[in-house]
């Protein structure tokens, strides 16, 4: 019986080691992402500016927006895009505010939003970022002469934000206590202006490091009595900008957030047909390179921007006569853009301008999201640049057959705006 | 006055002794009082073979049938006492079962005018035994209670004959002065003769008399008046001889002190499963309350002739209690008579430490004790599978067929230990903490004594079978579930060896009663089964096996019976089959795959030796590798994973228990030494932590925000969400790239360890997490709400929720626990809402609050057994507010099975009870 026993301990034993041990049960598998339809907007008003804020979508939806400031929301509006899939907000139909954010919730995923601010003799665009990343990049910025440049940091959340800022200028590296650390309280703005911190430098770029919660963050220069405003966006390797006609300086700033130096080429797209390798450079750690791109003609024309390592390119277009603009690029093209609050202005005039860097001509369907609009089509040659006025709207929608790169520009006396569009990529 | 009934033979042989009385010697009157069933006769005879003069007089007390000539008669002693003349100079109180030596008068006559005392008694012997004492003159301690310092049945040699001042003296024989006795009125003819003998002497004592034991005089007595059927009356005897003769100064301790006593002791005894005493003690006092006119009476006329104070009784009575020394007593040796089956302590053998095992246990339990310090000084750990318990009361509900308050409620049964928490907690008189700490020490200390016993019963002697019990709790399998936070692991490991070994029955207990052991296989079945019902299989296995091994003494029927013990799980059971085979239910635990090594390693040796010690390691081995298996067959579900641990554990110490059984020079002995003592080394590791095994941790203090920062209406629950599944406590629930589960807010509890079958409730918590973790959800605390999820928890590494949390509107971040990132929903609804800004309180088991015509939505998943007028509203709950309260029964099938459980419980313990009465 001894031996049996024995016989029968190895077998078992045996067992444990041939039979595999079961796996854990696991959790399913993580669902996909799908980001809230929100959008969070400057708001700019008082001292004779007023924000009108667009949503456009391609239902007809419900809207919300909330002002949010000091923790609590300042006011609040329920309407809908309509049979046109569009809505112009004036803020100052919903509450006597200052400087805040403005969180819109849109009908669905396939919308956009943008804020157009207006004043006596000042104008800006930009489209209204969505939810936010942790880590994000803004040049551009100048505090020389008479510019003043401020970071409109805005936090819709329930959360409280803490954001640290590493600003860069042709000094180097700055260093200011107020630039760790940085709170933004749930449901609130927070400014850095950098004419108090770091006054008189001609380049500044800031990268925002996301310690705790989340924050859009925005940048507000101020030059010849206008104002560009502009979103900071994460680092990228490849990007598109269209640059407006005229005859204003056109800077075409390409600065990194990256620790590390970074080659860049910058191809260029005339209506007469592309430059490829117009400019190369390196930039060195967290350095910016600035490019004039008002030298080299007058007219429309584009600029893709690829690097080795994170960049953040941006267009500043300014001058004593229009005052200025400052727009992203973007590092998609689509078939389908949204312009939000793309629109003739009283006493001005505005233009789309559309890239298209592929190898084949698209042909382009230009919708003006209002009641009773008409489409107008155009063709787009590859790898050229085609601008065209607009007329009055809530916004554009623009479709092409190819994938293309759309911004819009806009000018009164003595101010102008520009933004580039949003890109309509699930639909 | 008629109490003994013992119809005890005749004095062995009566010592004819010529002993000459002077003339002048007292005259004396015998009073022979009456008792009932004996020999009247007999007992007027050896009276008048009494060797004194003058010749005493004879007074019959009591209802005579006939009465010798000369003889007067009384109807009461009090009457005959009263009856004497002054010529009479003592009075023999006799009772007519006893049967005095034909000296024992003059003796005690003689004696008594020795000392010049006013009372003596004589030393009385058993009648029909050999000279075994019976009593000798007594003290007491305070409340009356006897104190003999005899043993029992001890034989009078005459190490006791010295004429000593006593506290008291037997009424079965004493002497008293005629004027004496007239003046404190004779003795108390409503209690019992002990008790009359107490009252009477402690009286006699107080009046300035000295009370005296006389061993020359010799009286055979028949009845021990005393007996069983009287106790009671002899316990009220003490109380009125108190009340009668202390001072009201003394009385105003001594009263509540002996109320206490008899509280103790009737608990103690209960312990024992002993009900008499409690009766007992409630017959007393309910006697003494009836009588208290009659017992001031006896004080009012007893003051008259007082001439002392209680320190002169206190002189001869004994300190403290000795009922309690007596309670104490029989606890130690019950304590020590657990790890000496040999009782050699118990005999108080000169020879213990040569007791074989006592080492070992001795060992086991200083190991235990170590392993346990964590738990002695900071209690246990709440986290994982061990939580609070929840009140008594409402943990019996809940097992009986109530709401089951896990995740978000079930009709479906709590898991069977909730109702052994449950009775614990109210044993335990509410303390539901002390009785949890109570009951985990006891636990442990019945693993090492449980399995000492087992192996003992199946012969093992040595020092390795106490030991083994430290491998039961932190052997292979055992020691994960512990890692793993399951307690109740930890005591389903401590009692199997007790349910195997009850299915075992040793040579020497074999004429015992069958009805007890049949009780005990049942109530400990009962008890396994609530800690974990798989194991309930193992005792049937283990006794199959050992008579496959030719080994002898185990029994199928028993373990047969115990498997009613299964009775206690049937509801749970029912309700969740899933839990025996649901295998992605499953802890998912995996035991080192150097344990088979080190159970054949252990075993090897034990293949060289003979008998019992290779037979016990062969089955241990067996069903130590068996259980290891079985955890990695697929499509078992918790119930059997946790069972099959436990089997390994049990093997392996099985093992352990055969290897070191004994410690000699031997090589094959050293060969299984060595062996055996590697598996209790790699065990005893996972105890070092001092909480025996357990996680470290409180959770109940983590999330104590959740009750000091609820909203008006009460806590409602928390979301605990996390990646790791042995971040959130109990069971979980499988969301998308994470795992959770909603708890109490008042704090978990034991119940809520195991969650129910998913219901709808669940399954649109489900849903709201999944939207939420999309990201697509803006407001979480919305979606939440319904729910009545007052806080978000998230623990561990960030997973996908934080990322989704951060960017939200209605979810407030509140760092209230620096390792865990804490979201407060200040949406969340009441858990029992009635609408108009009110809200209900939970109350036991079910919620109650203002009357009213409405309706109360519970934030529960809806169940029929609500009431009043229940009614779903989507996946809730909701109840008429008529009645202010809103309860919940089970459905016949759950309260019929409850039933089940309880009326096997009540015949385990009936048998138990009686078989021990006729043991």
């Amino acid at each position: 019986m001894r031996w049996v026993t024995l016989l029968l301990a190895l077998v078992l034993a045996a067992g444990t080691f041939f039979v595999p041990v079961l796996d854990a049960p696991g959790v399913e598998t993580d669902v996909g992402v799908s980001p809230p339809p929100i959008a969070v907007c400057p708001v700019e008003e008082g001292s004779g500016r007023n924000t009108n804020l667009s949503v456009l979508s391609t239902v007809d939806g419900p809207v919300g927006l909330t002002l949010f400031t000091a923790g609590e929301s300042a006011g609040s509006l329920a309407s809908a895009t309509g049979a046109s899939g569009s809505l112009v907000i004036p803020v100052v139909d919903v509450a006597a505010v200052g400087t805040v954010g403005g969180l819109v919730e849109m009908p669905n995923a396939i919308s956009a939003a943008g804020s157009v601010v207006q004043g006596a003799a000042s104008m800006s665009a930009e489209a209204c970022a969505s939810v936010p990343e942790a880590q994000a990049f803004i040049t551009g910025g100048s505090t020389a002469g008479e510019a003043t440049f401020e970071l409109h940091l805005m936090n819709p959340y329930a959360g409280e934000a803490v954001v640290e800022l590493i600003v860069e200028s042709e000094a180097g590296t700055e260093s200011n206590s107020r630039f760790e650390a940085v709170i933004v309280p749930p449901r609130s703005s927070t400014f850095v202006d950098f004419n108090d911190l770091t006054p008189g430098r001609e380049s500044l770029s800031v990268s925002i490091e996301t310690i705790k919660g989340r924050v859009n963050a925005i940048g507000r220069l101020g030059i010849h009595g206008d104002t560009g405003v502009w979103r900071a966006l994460p680092g990228a390797i490849d990007w598109f900008i269209p640059v407006p006609k005229g005859s204003a300086s056109k800077e075409l700033i390409i600065a990194t957030p990256a620790n590390t130096e970074i080659d860049y080429q910058v191809d260029l797209f005339t209506p007469s047909g592309a430059e490829e390798a117009f400019a190369t450079g390196r930039l060195t750690e967290r350095g910016q390179h600035v490019i004039d791109l008002g030298e080299v003609t007058e007219e429309a024309i584009g600029v893709r921007v690829v690097s080795t390592g994170p960049v953040v390119p941006v267009l500043r277009w300014s001058s004593p006569d229009i005052g200025v603009a400052i727009t992203t690029g973007v590092v998609v093209e689509a078939n389908r853009w949204f312009l939000p609050g793309a629109s003739t202005l009283e006493g001005g005039w505005a233009t789309i301008i559309m890239l298209n860097a592929g190898i084949e001509d698209s042909t382009v369907s230009i919708r003006p999201l209002r009641e009773n609009t008409s489409v107008r089509s155009f063709e787009v040659s590859s790898e050229s640049v085609l601008a065209i006025g607009i007329e009055e709207a809530d916004g554009y929608l623009v479709e092409s057959t190819n994938p293309v790169v759309v911004l819009w520009t806009a000018q009164r006396a003595g101010s102008t705006s520009a933004a580039i569009g949003v890109p309509i990529l699930d639909g | 006055m008629a109490y003994c009934m013992t119809d005890a033979p005749a004095p062995l042989t009566a010592e004819t002794q010529s002993v000459e009385a002077p003339n002048d010697a007292p005259r004396v009157k015998v009073l022979l009082t009456l008792v009932e069933g004996s020999d009247f006769d007999a007992a007027v005879a050896t009276v008048s073979r009494q060797v004194y003069d003058p010749v005493p007089d004879l007074v019959i007390v009591g209802k005579a049938e006939s009465v010798p000539d000369g003889a007067e008669v009384a109807v009461t002693l009090e009457e005959a006492i009263a009856a004497a003349d002054q010529s009479t100079d003592y009075l023999w109180i006799l009772h007519s079962d006893a049967r005095p030596r034909p000296d024992a008068l003059s003796a005690l006559v003689e004696e008594v005018e020795r000392a010049d005392a006013a009372l003596g008694g004589s030393k009385l012997l058993v009648a029909g035994s050999h000279d075994v004492l019976e009593s000798i003159g007594s003290a007491t301690d305070v409340f009356g209670e006897p104190y003999t310092g005899l043993d029992e049945d001890e034989i009078d040699l005459q190490q006791y004959d010295v004429v000593r001042e006593v506290s008291f003296v037997s009424s079965a024989s004493m002497l008293v002065r005629r004027d004496l006795a007239q003046g404190l009125g004779g003795l108390d003819e409503k209690v019992p003769p002990v008790a009359a003998g107490l009252d009477f002497s402690q009286r006699a004592r107080l009046a300035g008399g000295r009370v005296i034991s006389v061993p020359s005089s010799e009286v055979y007595h028949q009845g021990r008046c005393g007996g069983k059927s009287r106790k009671w009356r002899e316990q009220a005897g003490r109380l009125r001889a108190m009340v009668t003769a202390y001072s009201p100064l003394t009385l105003l301790w001594v009263l509540p002190y002996d109320f206490l006593v008899a509280l103790v002791d009737s608990l103690v005894s209960l312990l024992f499963l002993r009900w008499r005493p409690g009766a007992r003690h409630l017959m007393s006092w309910g006697w003494n309350t009836l009588n208290i006119p009659s017992t001031f009476g006896r004080r009012r006329r007893f003051k008259k002739v007082r001439v002392l104070g209680d320190e002169e009784l206190f002189r001869f009575q004994a300190r403290g209690s000795v009922r309690l020394r007596v309670i104490g007593s029989e606890l130690s040796n019950r304590m020590l008579s657990i790890f000496d089956e040999d009782q050699a302590l118990a005999k108080r053998s000169r020879r213990i430490w040569g007791s074989p095992g006592i080492w070992g246990a001795v060992l086991a339990v200083f190991i235990l004790g170590f392993s346990m310090r964590s738990i002695i000084f900071s209690g246990l750990p709440n986290v994982a599978g061990s939580f609070p318990f929840e009140a008594g009361s409402v943990a019996l509900e809940r097992w009986f067929a109530g709401w089951n308050e896990s995740g978000l409620g079930s009709p479906d049964a709590v898991h069977p230990s909730v109702g052994l928490t449950g009775l614990a907690s109210i044993l335990w008189f509410g303390a539901e903490g002390a009785a949890r700490t109570v009951l985990t020490l006891a636990f442990g200390l019945l693993a090492v004594v449980g399995m000492g016993r087992f192996a003992g019963r199946l012969g093992l002697r040595g020092p390795g079978r106490y030991l083994a019990g430290l491998v039961v709790i932190a052997g292979p399998g055992t020691a994960v579930l512990a890692g793993s936070g399951s307690w109740t692991s930890l005591a389903a490991a401590s009692v199997l060896p007790w349910a195997v070994r009850a299915a075992f029955v040793h040579e020497s207990e074999k004429d015992r009663s069958h009805l007890s052991r049949f009780g005990w296989v049942i109530l400990i079945g009962l008890t396994l089964a609530s800690l974990s019902p798989v194991l309930i299989l193992v005792p049937v296995v283990v006794v199959l096996a050992w008579k496959v091994w030719g080994g002898q003494g185990s029994r199928l029927v028993l373990a047969l019976s115990g498997l009613l013990g299964t009775a206690v799980a049937l509801q749970f059971f029912y309700s969740d089959v899933g839990w025996l085979l649901e295998a992605d239910r499953r802890i998912g635990l995996s035991v080192d795959d150097l344990w088979p090594v080190l159970l054949v390693v252990g075993f090897l040796p034990l293949v060289l030796l003979e008998g019992t010690a290779r037979r016990i390691g062969s089955l241990g081995v067996l069903l130590g590798l068996a259980g290891l298996l079985l955890v990695r067959i697929p499509g078992m579900g918790p119930g059997i994973e946790e069972a099959s641990l436990i089997l390994a554990s049990f093997g392996a110490a099985m093992v352990v228990a055969a290897g070191l059984d004994r410690l000699t020079g031997r090589p094959k002995h050293l060969m299984s030494i060595v062996a055996a003592g590697a598996i209790l080394f790699f065990s005893i590791g996972s105890l070092a932590d001092g909480r025996l095994g357990l996680p470290s941790g409180d959770l109940s203090e983590r999330l104590g925000f959740s009750v000091s920062l609820a909203h008006e209406h009460g806590p409602g629950r928390t979301l605990l969400a996390s990646t790791q599944r042995s971040d959130v406590p109990g069971e979980a629930r499988s969301g998308p790239g994470y795992w959770y589960r909603v708890v109490d807010g008042t704090g978990m509890t034991h119940d809520e360890v195991w969650l129910p079958s998913p219901r709808d409730g669940d399954e649109a918590l489900d849903e709201a997490l999944r939207l939420i973790s999309t990201g697509s959800e803006l407001r979480p605390g919305e979606v939440l709400a319904p729910f009545a999820i007052d806080w978000v928890v998230l623990f561990g590494p960030e997973f996908r929720l934080d990322e989704v949390l951060v960017a939200q509107f209605d979810l407030v971040p509140t760092p209230l626990d620096p390792d865990s990132r804490v979201f407060e929903n200040p949406q969340a609804v009441a858990l029992a809402d009635a609408g108009a800004d009110s809200a209900w309180q939970r109350s036991a088991s079910g919620f109650s609050g203002d009357l009213g015509s409405g309706r109360v939505a519970l934030a529960l998943n809806h169940s029929d057994g609500w009431s009043p007028q229940p009614g779903p509203v989507g996946w809730q709950a909701s109840v008429s507010a008529a009645e202010g309260v809103a309860s919940f029964r089970g459905d016949s099938y759950s309260v019929a099975m409850a039933w089940v459980a309880v009326a096997v419980a009540l015949l385990g313990l009936i048998l138990v009870i009686v078989g021990r009465a006729r043991r």
